[in-house]
């Protein structure tokens, strides 16, 4: 379905189908139009909150300290149609280009290439790859010589020195 | 350390003194150095525990993947800020900038801290510039009454630990993280010591949040600009993360029974936030429930004490640090062209905007946990290590990653699919920057499937 502005003009008015009593009752109804925003095709274009500002927080309606200056990027002319090239940076051409340059280069071509780099070469942390290395050639060299993978003994048991009981 | 922390604090006299057009660039570039610089702290070299590069601050490898997340925030911050702040006469902006600089400098603190206290104060100071930035810099008259709930819960959370804390350091003479894990351990059998051992750990459940003190954080999050919410999603909830696991070594013979109702309560908290998330109405707030709900299963792994609870909650905390922030930045990239949170009023996006589509696709599928990424990783991690406690969690669990494949393809549906509403006449295409800004988020943590042992933590 394509949406665009004006097929809202197609839709049946309510009047021509139904009776009177339902028409008033739309009208009626027509008043909370902004608690059901679906029914209606017709939307204002900002939604701006209309909640009342809470006692409790001692409000002073901040905003008319800080009149909001134009938005550059909400006004009613686009980035676009001054700067065509428009990154989101800047309005002025030439910083947001090079803001554009600055935020690819140190983000993508520094940052994580560097830094994917430099984490990719990290040391091996407490020999775990190469323990992990050096058992699989231990594991191949014992197979062709035909021994058990892992001694039944961790020590050897002619190096252990018992005491020997007759002395207690 | 100093060698991240000086240029962080370098970084307010640049934001200053650079020309007023070259402001931004010179920030972003400079951010991006000192988070390049960061990962230098992923070089390891001891075997095990601390690198101890000065007297009070320290990383080892639980706080170093929170320590370069941090580092990595903040251009982003920057990136993502750019738009909404280019309206405000220049020296607001710089103010701006500094606010965030000085966060990411309390949180390098915090986060490096060998002495609980210092932790303590840095976790506080890390309140002060987050108020700033929610009741300053919101767009709306709520964000007042915002802050007053973000202050007040943590606030009240937090003095208890004070007092916990100070007892603490009469007992055993020291709160050096360093050896707090080596001193005796300490006789805990009497009334108080049971309410001791609540006031150690109600700081961090509240800062997660746990659920039931969660209700600060959905009001913060809808209420801050989008460099507040990341932020906050990012970074500061990981600070309840971080230092529950740190003070879970000193809490140890109590924890066993105590921690029973908080196990239950954050894990039925993932069932009820995310049930929420399924009937909610304003984008951000959905975003901001699914992050309760995670960090429900991130309190439940910490008071497990397992090690693979430890971990799964560690990794769960860096992939959802990326993958919130980054959904806020969608969030806010529909804000800023529709001027509303309310989803259904912006629906059929990649009708308009497809790329961004590919983009919200990728961030839902991280937030559902999809099976390479580490979000999976940890969630699995963590219910793994629950079920071996109890059977009966998996129930909770189970539960709780249906719903939130359910809310996270319903966020994407409600903003994505379907026809344009009739009144999106005529929205900006997206730019370059908040192309940049979300590429910076996802690739981070598709790279972590490559290399997952950095954030495992103590476990490597």
């Amino acid at each position: 379905m394509t949406s665009k502005g004006g097929q809202g003009d197609q839709f049946p008015i309510p009047g021509s189908l139904y009776p009177s009593e339902t028409v008033e009752m739309f009208t009626r109804l027509s008043r909370f139009r902004s608690a059901f925003p679906r029914l209606y095709s017709r939307q204002p274009v900002r939604f701006v909150s209309q909640s009342k500002p809470t006692g409790a927080a001692g409000s002073t309606a901040v905003t008319e300290l800080h009149p909001a200056a134009d938005k550059a990027g909400h006004g009613e002319v686009s980035q676009y149609v001054k700067n065509p090239d428009y990154h989101g940076f800047s309005s002025d051409p030439v910083v947001d280009e090079w803001n554009m340059r600055v935020g690819f280069f140190f983000g993508i071509s520094v940052a994580l290439v560097l830094g994917a780099t430099f984490i990719h070469y990290l040391p091996d942390h407490g020999m775990r790859q190469w323990a992990r290395r050096e058992a699989e050639c231990v594991i191949q060299q014992r197979e062709k010589e035909g021994l058990p993978l892992i001694e039944e003994n961790y020590y050897d048991p002619s190096k252990i020195v018992l005491p020997s009981a007759r002395n207690e | 350390m100093l060698k991240i922390l000086l240029p962080t604090l370098m970084l307010v006299p640049t934001i200053w003194v650079t020309p007023a057009k070259w402001l931004w660039p010179t920030t972003l570039a400079h951010s991006f150095l000192i988070a390049l610089t960061s990962f230098s702290w992923l070089k390891n070299f001891s075997e095990t525990g601390w690198m101890s590069l000065n007297k009070y601050m320290a990383t080892d490898a639980l706080s170093t993947p929170l320590l370069v997340l941090t580092c990595w925030l903040l251009p982003l911050m920057i990136l993502a800020s750019q738009n909404h702040t280019s309206a405000e006469p220049i020296n607001r902006q710089r103010m701006y900038i500094t606010l965030l600089t000085s966060l990411q400098f309390f949180l390098i603190l915090a986060f490096s801290a060998t002495e609980i206290i210092m932790f303590y104060v840095m976790f506080e100071a890390t309140l002060i510039p987050t108020l700033i930035i929610i009741t300053r810099w919101g767009n709306q008259t709520e964000r007042l009454n915002a802050g007053t709930y973000f202050l007040f819960y943590t606030l009240a959370g937090s003095l208890p630990l004070l007092v916990a804390l100070l007892l603490l350091q009469n007992n055993t003479g020291t709160l050096s993280l360093l050896t707090i894990q080596f001193s005796d351990p300490i006789l805990l059998s009497t009334y108080a010591d049971k309410i001791w051992w609540a006031g150690c750990l109600i700081a961090f459940l509240v800062k997660m949040p746990l659920y039931g003190v969660h209700l600060w954080l959905p009001k913060a999050h809808v209420e801050a600009p989008i460099a507040g919410s990341m932020i906050l999603a990012a970074v500061l909830l990981k600070l309840g993360g971080y230092g529950m696991l740190r003070m879970m070594t000193v809490l140890e013979p109590l924890t066993k029974e105590l921690s029973y109702p908080f196990i239950i309560l954050a894990l039925w908290g993932i069932i009820m936030t995310g049930s929420i998330c399924l009937r909610q109405t304003d984008l951000k707030s959905l975003i901001a429930y699914s992050s309760v709900s995670h960090m429900g299963l991130v309190a439940g792994g910490i008071l497990i004490q397992t090690p693979w609870g430890f971990t799964g909650a560690l990794i769960l905390m860096i992939a959802h640090g990326l993958t919130s922030s980054a959904l806020f930045c969608l969030a806010n990239t529909n804000y800023e062209r529709t001027h509303s949170r309310t989803m259904i009023l912006a629906r059929g996006m990649q009708m308009v905007l497809p790329l961004m589509t590919t983009w919200w696709f990728i961030a839902s599928l991280a937030n559902l946990a999809l099976p390479p990424l580490p979000n999976l990783m940890g969630e699995l991690m963590i219910i793994t290590s629950l079920f071996n406690w109890s059977w009966w969690t998996i129930a909770l669990t189970g539960t709780g990653t249906l719903i939130t494949a359910g809310y996270s393809l319903y966020m994407f549906l409600m903003t994505q699919r379907g026809p344009i509403p009739l009144h999106i006449t005529a929205i900006e295409p997206s730019h370059s920057r908040e192309h940049l800004l979300i590429f910076l988020h996802l690739l981070p943590l598709l790279l972590l499937i490559l290399k997952p042992e950095l954030i495992w933590g103590w476990t490597f």
